[in-house]
C-alpha cells in the first residue's frame, strides 16, 4: 500500500501544449534508463492483416536522420539496447541506456516516429525475414496459437486480430501499407505515449519535443485519420486444431467487456491460478492438488481497453490427463460459482492478487504493458485504483464473476492430437 | 577507387551552364551513335552487373522492372544471333532511355561506404 501510494507520487503525467503526447516518467534513481514510445499500432487498428507485426519489425530502420546501420551501431557505442515489442492494442518501441545517453535513444525513437523512410528494399532484405520467422516460431508454439484461435474465438475482429503476419499475409503488404498504420498512428499525437523508467519526466517531455519537432519540420506528410476501433464485443466458441510440434495444448477460456468485471477477474485468476508461491513445490489451490502428474497448467488473464480475456491453458503430452486438468479446472470456477469458496481461500486470492498488481508495475515491461494503456485512457500513471478494487473483492463478489463467467458463452481451444483431446462438453463446459 | 558506375565527369559538365549546352548534342550523338538502342537497350542494361554491389541493386528493382529488363536481354541477344538491328519501330527512344538501375547502385555504394567508415571508426571515451 505504502510502496502504491509513493509509486502514484512518482508519476506525473505531462500533457503538453504544443503537440499533446503524453509523457509519463518514473525515476527510483536506478544507474540504467528506459524510454518507451507506445503507439496505437497493435493488431487492432491494423488495415490489412499483418501489417501491424511488420511495422514492429521497422522500428529502427532508416529514417530522415540515420540509416538503420547507422541506428544499429551508434546504439552499440552507447551500451543501449533497442527493441520493438507488439501487443493486439499497442506497439512498444523501447531504448534501453546508461544515464546520460538519453539525447540520442530520444531522438532514435523520435525519429521513428516523424522521419522514418519505411523503403521497399527494407522490407524486403530485413523485415519480412524477421517478421517471417518470428510467425514460424509462434505457428510451432502451442500455448501461443492456442491464445491467438481464442482472440479470433473470442472478439472475432479488432481485439481477435491474428498478431503474427504469416507468410500469406505477409507476401500481400507493402511498404506503404506499413507507412500508412504509422502515419495513422502517429496523426494525432494524444494517442502516443512517451513512457520513462530512470529519467525525469519534464527533461523527458523536452527531449522529445526537441526531436520530435525538428524530424518533423524536415519531413511532412498528408494528414491522415487517427487510429480508431469499434468497439469490443465477446463472442467465445470452439475450435480444434490439430498440431504435432511439442506439447498438446488446451484453453479454456471466458470473456469479458464489463470494467467492473475485469477487477473481479484478477482475484478469480489467482485464485484458480495452479502456480506455486514456493518454488519446487506444488500449489495449494483446489485446482493446483487437483492437477494430474505430467501436466502444466496456468492462467491467462489479459485485459484489453475495453475487453478481458480469461482463462486456463492446459499443456500435456497426453490427452487423457489434459482432460482430467481441463476438467478440475472448470469444476473449480463450478465450485466457486456455487459459493464453496472458504473465506480463507478468498483472502489467499484476494492478497495473491494485489501483490501480483502492485509488483506487475516494478519492472521495466510492467510499466509499459500495465500504466501505458492507463495514460493513453487519460486515467493516470497508478494502480491505486485497482489495488483497491481487487481489495474490495469478497467471496460474493468472487461468486458471482465466477457464475457470469459460466453462464456466458466459453472460448474452447483444443490443438494437438484432435482425435484424443476432449469436447468442450465433456470438460463440462455447457455451451461450447 | 571508382565506384561501380565508373569514373564520370557528367557532374562537373552539368554543373557548368555553357558547357553543358556545347557538350550536350555531342553526347547525344554520341549515345545514339554507340547503337545500343537499336538493340532494344536502356544504357542501365549495360551496367557490368558482376560486382556484389550491383547485384544486389539488381534485387532492388521492382518486379516489372525485373521482368522489362529480361526482356530486353533476351530480346537483344536473339538480334545479335540474328546479326540483325530491331525494327525501327522498336528501337528505344531517348526519353524512354532512363536511369532505373543507377540510384539503387549508388545507395548500395552509399550503404557499403557508411558500413566501411563504422567498421573502422575510431572512438573516444565521451569526455
Amino acid at each position: 500500500m505504502l510502496r502504491a501510494a509513493r509509486l502514484a507520487r512518482g508519476f506525473a503525467t505531462v500533457v503538453d501544449a504544443s503537440s499533446g503526447v503524453k509523457v509519463a516518467a518514473i525515476d527510483n534513481g536506478q544507474a540504467t534508463s528506459s524510454v518507451t514510445v507506445l503507439l496505437k499500432a497493435g493488431s487492432r487498428y491494423e488495415t490489412k492483416p499483418g501489417v501491424a507485426h511488420v511495422l514492429s519489425n521497422f522500428a529502427f530502420k532508416s529514417t530522415g536522420k540515420r540509416s538503420a546501420l547507422g541506428t544499429v551501431r551508434e546504439a552499440e557505442l552507447f551500451g543501449g539496447v533497442l527493441s520493438s515489442s507488439l501487443s493486439r492494442e499497442h506497439l512498444a518501441i523501447t531504448a534501453e541506456f546508461l544515464r546520460g545517453d538519453e539525447e540520442f535513444f530520444v531522438d532514435v525513437l523520435a525519429s521513428f516516429l516523424a522521419s522514418a523512410k519505411f523503403t521497399r528494399h527494407e522490407l524486403t532484405e530485413y523485415v519480412l525475414p524477421a517478421v517471417l520467422a518470428e510467425s514460424h516460431v509462434a505457428k510451432h508454439t502451442g500455448s501461443t496459437r492456442a491464445l491467438e484461435l481464442a482472440h479470433a474465438l473470442a472478439f472475432r475482429n479488432g481485439l481477435g486480430n491474428a498478431l503474427f503476419a504469416d507468410k500469406h499475409a505477409a507476401g500481400g503488404i507493402t511498404a506503404e501499407d506499413v507507412r500508412a498504420l504509422q502515419a495513422q498512428a502517429v496523426s494525432d499525437l494524444g494517442s502516443v505515449a512517451v513512457l520513462g523508467t530512470g529519467i525525469a519526466d519534464d527533461k523527458l517531455a523536452t527531449l522529445f519535443e526537441k526531436s520530435f519537432a525538428a524530424h518533423k519540420a524536415a519531413s511532412s506528410g498528408p494528414a491522415v485519420a487517427a487510429p480508431a476501433a469499434p468497439a469490443s464485443a465477446y463472442h467465445g466458441g470452439s475450435t480444434r486444431a490439430s498440431f504435432h510440434h511439442g506439447l498438446q495444448t488446451v484453453f479454456v477460456g471466458f470473456g469479458t467487456t464489463t470494467p467492473s468485471q475485469v477487477l473481479a477477474l484478477h482475484a478469480l485468476a489467482a485464485h484458480l491460478s495452479p502456480t506455486p508461491a514456493v518454488k519446487w513445490s506444488s500449489g495449494v489451490s483446489a485446482f493446483a492438488t487437483a492437477l494430474p502428474e505430467g501436466v502444466s497448467a496456468r492462467t491467462v488473464f489479459l485485459p484489453y481497453s475495453d475487453a478481458a480475456l480469461f482463462g486456463v491453458i492446459v499443456e500435456g503430452a497426453d490427452a487423457g490427463k489434459i482432460t482430467a486438468a481441463a476438467k478440475a479446472a472448470v469444476d473449480t470456477l463450478k465450485a466457486a460459482a456455487g459459493g464453496k469458496v472458504t473465506s480463507e481461500e478468498v483472502k489467499r486470492a484476494v492478497a495473491r492478487a494485489r501483490f501480483a498488481v502492485a509488483g506487475g508495475v516494478e519492472a521495466r515491461d510492467g510499466v509499459v504493458s500495465v500504466l501505458g494503456p492507463k495514460v493513453l485512457s487519460g486515467e493516470g500513471a497508478t494502480v491505486q485504483s485497482a489495488l483497491e478494487a481487487v481489495e474490495r473483492v469478497d467471496g460474493a463478489a468472487l461468486s458471482k464473476i465466477a457464475a457470469d463467467l459460466l453462464k456466458s458463452n466459453p472460448t474452447y481451444v483444443a490443438l494437438g492430437d484432435v482425435n484424443a483431446l476432449p469436447y468442450g462438453d465433456e470438460i463440462g463446459l455447457t455451451t461450447a | 577507387m571508382p565506384g561501380p558506375l565508373g569514373v564520370s565527369l557528367a557532374p562537373y559538365v552539368r554543373s557548368s551552364r555553357s558547357l553543358y549546352k556545347f557538350l550536350k548534342p555531342v553526347a547525344n550523338w554520341y549515345a545514339n551513335l554507340s547503337g545500343y538502342r537499336k538493340l532494344g537497350f536502356h544504357y542501365d542494361d549495360l551496367l557490368v552487373e558482376e560486382r556484389p554491389d550491383v547485384q544486389r541493386a539488381l534485387t532492388r528493382l521492382t518486379p516489372r522492372e525485373t521482368y522489362d529488363r529480361a526482356f530486353r536481354l533476351k530480346r537483344a541477344s536473339q538480334a545479335s544471333v540474328q546479326h540483325k538491328e530491331l525494327p525501327k519501330s522498336e528501337w528505344i527512344k531517348p526519353e524512354e532511355d532512363v536511369r532505373y538501375l543507377a540510384p539503387h547502385v549508388l545507395s548500395v555504394a552509399k550503404e557499403d561506404q557508411e558500413r566501411a567508415v563504422w567498421d573502422t571508426i575510431n572512438v573516444e571515451r565521451k569526455k
